[in-house]
């Protein structure tokens, strides 16, 4: 494997963490095809973070009476 | 659809010959973007858009905008920047001349973990930057990544550090890349 | 593009081992066609509602583990999820789409189902 394809490998990670974990985010009510996907990805994991917090402390809404 | 890849000064230097790369602008900045076709994601498109990028930084400051921030013409790329020109303007500020290092550690094969050790590291390494910011390692097994905000030809010195730092600690094993546009530093 | 390292240490593989799920870890296709558009969104949405449906689930089996709900509220919980259940099938195959087609992938997150 050459050297530069051996860096490239070794610094995906840093690359994907970079392109998108970071940058700024310009897009932010945009309601069409891709930018919104993306922005839909950002919030899946504010979602699921705040989810998991929620479930630990208790908070998630109790079960409706039907159930 | 209308890719972005980065928030730059207008009026600024010409813009190379890149992937139709041309200038949106709005006010004293000007949006970065070209004209795509959908793009499946892989590490071979995330490397060509880094590229464009890192074109685009060899001669103005900018901030890198994620990836994937597309829209459909240049008049709502003109209205996303527009809306936000004096935060893009700002956090461009906070950037200027500089660029990012990225430091990785790793406890070495069936060794501990040292958590501490790279904290230590890292409050060192901060320092002697700009900025600094940890980033998410997620379910990784690295102790630490973190970014750093160095002045522009900076890096080689900054590695020099890094090179100091696994000498003194055997304990740990560091990578660090770079450098690379100011990713982590671009949102205020 | 190169020389993008400044620092390594010789045990470099210790830097990469992460990777083989890095490579599946990127999403699909970003698709602007306006069909897939709206497959896709429903993909979304069912993800979501499928995530809430295993959260409840679970609060709902711990519940049951807990003691404190009646025969009845038992059996009605149950049923509840049973009909749930079916109607995600239903849901998800009025869209084409199935159970793998509900699983996104957050990168350094993992899977979301």
């Amino acid at each position: 494997m050459s050297t530069a394809v051996a860096d490239q490998e070794v610094a995906l990670i840093d690359l994907v963490d970079r392109l998108l974990g970071g940058g700024v985010v310009i897009a932010g009510d945009i309601t069409l095809a891709v930018a919104d996907v993306d922005l839909v990805y950002v919030q899946l994991r504010a979602l699921i973070s705040s989810v998991a917090t929620a479930e630990d402390k208790h908070l998630l809404p109790r079960m409706g009476s039907a159930l | 659809m209308i890719e972005v890849y980065a928030i730059a000064d207008h009026p600024g230097p010409p813009l190379p010959d890149v992937n139709g790369v041309r200038a949106v602008p709005a006010g004293r900045i000007a949006a970065l973007c070209a004209e795509v076709e959908q793009t499946e994601l892989s590490p071979a498109a995330l490397w060509a858009h880094e590229a464009v990028v890192e074109a685009l930084m060899e001669d103005r400051d900018l901030l890198p905008v994620r990836y994937g921030t597309r829209l459909p013409d240049e008049a709502q790329v003109l209205r996303a920047v527009a809306e936000r020109h004096d935060a893009l303007l700002a956090a461009l500020d906070g950037v200027r001349g500089a660029s990012e290092v990225s430091l990785r550690v790793v406890a070495p094969a069936d060794g501990p973990a040292p958590a501490e050790a790279a904290a230590r590291v890292h409050e060192q390494l901060a320092g002697q930057a700009r900025a600094a910011t940890v980033l998410d390692a997620g379910e990784s097994r690295d102790l630490l990544r973190a970014a750093y905000l160095v002045d522009r030809g900076g890096s080689a010195g900054f590695a020099e550090a890094v090179a100091t730092h696994q000498r003194a600690h055997p304990d740990l094993r560091l990578l660090c890349t770079g450098p690379w546009p100011p990713y982590s530093f671009a949102e205020r | 593009m190169t020389d993008r390292i400044l620092h390594a240490p010789p045990d470099l593989d210790l830097f990469t081992r992460d990777q083989p799920r890095l490579d599946d870890a990127f999403p699909r296709r970003i698709n602007a066609d306006p069909e897939t558009l709206e497959r896709g969104l429903a993909q979304l949405v069912l993800t979501i509602v499928e995530l809430l449906r295993q959260l409840m689930e679970r609060q709902a089996l711990r519940r049951i583990d807990g003691g404190t709900l009646s025969k009845e509220q038992v059996e009605r919980l149950g049923h509840t999820f049973m009909e749930l259940d079916k109607r995600m099938v239903e849901l998800r195959d009025s869209f084409g789409l199935d159970e793998e087609d509900l699983n996104l992938n957050l990168g350094p997150l993992g899977n979301l189902l």
